[in-house]
């Protein structure tokens, strides 16, 4: 009896990914499995995505939960999937099932005990922005300050767990599993699930406001924990333009290069110095500023990492491990995990790949070159450099969230077209090999 | 909530100082009863420990109630014309489209019901014998829910006359009023903190069920 409606719901979307299912394998997957991670004719497949992914896109937008953050994921993730559908699943980055007025307000109440319009100076009942878990207002308080209200959709978290639940029945993760372990929708479901906790998010917002204090540049927003919940989160107002937005004021190349080389400290600061990483990087998270300035919002999805991770990533732009058999070793365990060897095939392929698209792109000269991010020699490079990855089944857990920040981390430079000196950034704060 | 629940009282018709009192020592009593069957359960209190309470003898207590029975329905009374009155004295929500409209009434009564879960889920229980006045065959509950069952008619008349859904008649009335006993059942064994399942849930409903009665969904 407990279960019987959400089974239901559980029934429904699971009807639905039998349908998802029949176009995935039907045609998309399968497909893209045999010709697309090969990458021939381009044009024959790109036709034939663009209607596939218009359907997929339909059938995640009406599954919500977790199955849309999978979608969003793999969209800004490893490019498993082709450009079409990628540009498809990206819409759906800011998309959630909105609330009227009177859930949000329930929500809002049974969280803290009193109604917004009781809390503060003034409520904007229409939300400004779709969250993917909830939605954010704008509000006043009583004191005057401008903040931000975070509202929860209600049971995301039962919700997420079904549809997990439901992907693993359906099929869909076995699929998945040609270019994806099990262990990697595990940690992806781990850092969704995560994502519903605000009391969580609240503390690590706190912790990044701390540890990016040494960069003057970045603003954190500030967490009023008296209108805060589990489910509520209440943060100051972080002045700033999202991407799209902010790239229609037509900013000059100098302010471009500037904010460009700003996010990649930001980025390598946080990787390096913080180890630890605000692990959502969709362009609407990122608030720019003619100023310079970089305000940083939604830290929901948060990733600390262990340090011999850190050290591995670092060997990628060191490349110490092309001369030293025992940091290649190591390299490959943290990875691969222990039970491959490092002299297996398909270790070294990676490896290689790792190590032409670097030099390639990030030179170990003493100075080298800025690097041109609107360059789409570069985006092919990293594509390319994902795809063999990929086939090689290369993704460990620990590296998910670290090169889906990375991915977007290009992406965000290369949408702005920035100019940025990457390498002698990343050296700065490099770790010691050992 | 006990402030709040003295100020929703029915609109009653004019009457006498009589009427009125006797209405006021209705009150009391189920005010008295309400607190005992939280403390004690519906079952374990007894009609004496009401009166008590109530500062009444017992005797007097069955010119009121002749039953616990009679006490909850008189409960029910008082919170389903509650909901009516709040109806009418709430902009936000008479204004709302029909989702949000049916959400909020629903909603509201839930939290209304809040305090008294234990209580209900006897009741309903109860309401499941044929021979009860609780049951859903018992007139006397018949004739209290018609009360209700006008006023969701009215509603959605109201909905009807602004295009928002075709014309439905008695039996959207009766539909929305088996909708919201769902409701309620899937409420009082929600588990999950705050109760946010059942708010989904009737989030998801109240919207589909607008969807289907927009596309004429009875034709099919």
């Amino acid at each position: 009896m407990v279960n019987k409606p959400s089974r239901a719901g559980a029934l429904s979307r699971g009807f639905r990914l039998g349908k998802l299912g029949l176009t995935l394998t039907g045609s998309y997957l399968g497909y893209q499995a045999q010709n697309l991670l090969l990458g021939e004719n381009e044009q024959r497949q790109h036709r034939f995505q663009q209607a596939s992914s218009q359907r997929v896109r339909q059938e995640l937008g009406s599954l919500k939960g977790a199955v849309m953050k999978l979608g969003q994921f793999l969209s800004l993730q490893t490019r498993i999937l082709p450009e079409a559908a990628i540009r498809e699943l990206a819409a759906l980055q800011m998309q959630a099932p909105p609330m009227h007025p009177t859930l949000a307000r329930a929500r809002f109440k049974t969280s803290l005990g009193r109604l917004p319009e009781e809390v503060f100076r003034s409520f904007d009942e229409e939300p400004f922005a779709a969250a993917s878990l909830g939605q954010v207002h704008h509000a006043v308080t009583r004191a005057g300050e401008k903040v931000a209200v975070k509202i929860q959709y209600p049971a995301m978290r039962q919700a997420i767990e079904s549809d997990f639940q439901t992907l693993r029945t359906a099929g869909f993760a076995a699929r998945l599993s040609g270019h994806l372990d099990e262990s990697v929708i595990r940690e992806v479901e781990r850092g969704i699930l995560e994502e519903t906790d605000y009391a969580k998010e609240a503390a690590n917002v706190e912790f990044f406001a701390k540890a990016l204090a040494p960069l003057d540049f970045v603003r954190v927003p500030k967490v009023l924990r008296e209108f805060s919940s589990d489910r509520v989160l209440t943060m100051s107002h972080v002045p700033g333009l999202r991407l799209q937005d902010f790239l229609e004021t037509r900013p000059s190349q100098n302010l471009r290069d500037k904010l460009g080389e700003r996010l990649t400290r930001l980025f390598f600061f946080q990787l390096f110095r913080v180890q630890a990483l605000h692990a959502d990087p969709h362009p609407g998270n990122y608030l720019l500023n003619d100023d310079g300035a970089i305000g940083l919002v939604d830290f929901g999805c948060v990733k600390h990492l262990k340090p011999e991770v850190v050290r591995c990533y670092a060997q990628f732009w060191s490349r110490e491990w092309v001369h030293d058999p025992g940091l290649y070793a190591e390299i490959i365990r943290v990875i691969f995990g222990p039970k491959v060897s490092p002299a297996e095939p398909r270790a070294r392929r990676c490896m290689n790949e790792i190590r032409r698209f670097y030099d390639e792109f990030h030179p170990l000269d003493k100075a080298p070159k800025p690097l041109d991010l609107a360059d789409a020699k570069f985006m092919d490079g990293l594509a390319r450099l994902a795809k063999v990855l990929v086939k090689n089944k290369f993704l460990s857990p620990e590296f998910v969230f670290l090169s889906r920040t990375e991915s977007g981390m290009c992406n965000l430079l290369h949408i702005l077209q920035a100019r940025v000196a990457t390498t002698q950034i990343a050296r700065q704060w490099m770790p010691a090999t050992r | 909530m006990k402030a709040k629940r003295a100020r929703a009282s029915t609109r009653p018709p004019k009457r006498g100082k009589r009427a009125e009192n006797k209405e006021k020592t209705k009150r009391a009593i189920l005010h008295a009863a309400l607190e005992l069957f939280a403390q004690n359960g519906f079952y374990q209190t007894t009609t004496s420990a009401i009166s008590r309470k109530a500062g009444i003898a017992e005797g007097t207590l069955f010119n009121y109630f002749e039953t616990k029975e009679d006490l909850a329905l008189y409960f029910f009374e008082q919170e389903l014309a509650g909901i009516i009155e709040w109806y009418h004295g709430n902009r936000r929500v008479e204004a709302a489209p029909l989702p949000e409209k049916l959400f909020a009434i629903i909603h509201h009564l839930l939290e209304r019901l809040g305090p008294y879960e234990d209580f209900i889920g006897a009741v309903y229980l109860r309401a499941l014998r044929p021979t009860s006045k609780l049951s859903p065959l018992s007139l006397q509950a018949q004739e209290q829910n018609l009360r209700y069952l006008r006023f969701l008619r009215g509603l959605l008349d109201e909905a009807a006359a602004d295009d928002e859904i075709p014309r439905l008649g008695d039996f959207g009335a009766y539909a929305f009023g088996l909708f919201q006993l769902a409701v309620i059942t899937y409420w009082l064994q929600d588990r999950s903190a705050d109760k946010e399942q059942t708010l989904a849930l009737l989030d998801r409903c109240s919207k589909v069920a607008v969807a289907i009665l927009k596309r004429g969904g009875w034709e099919w």
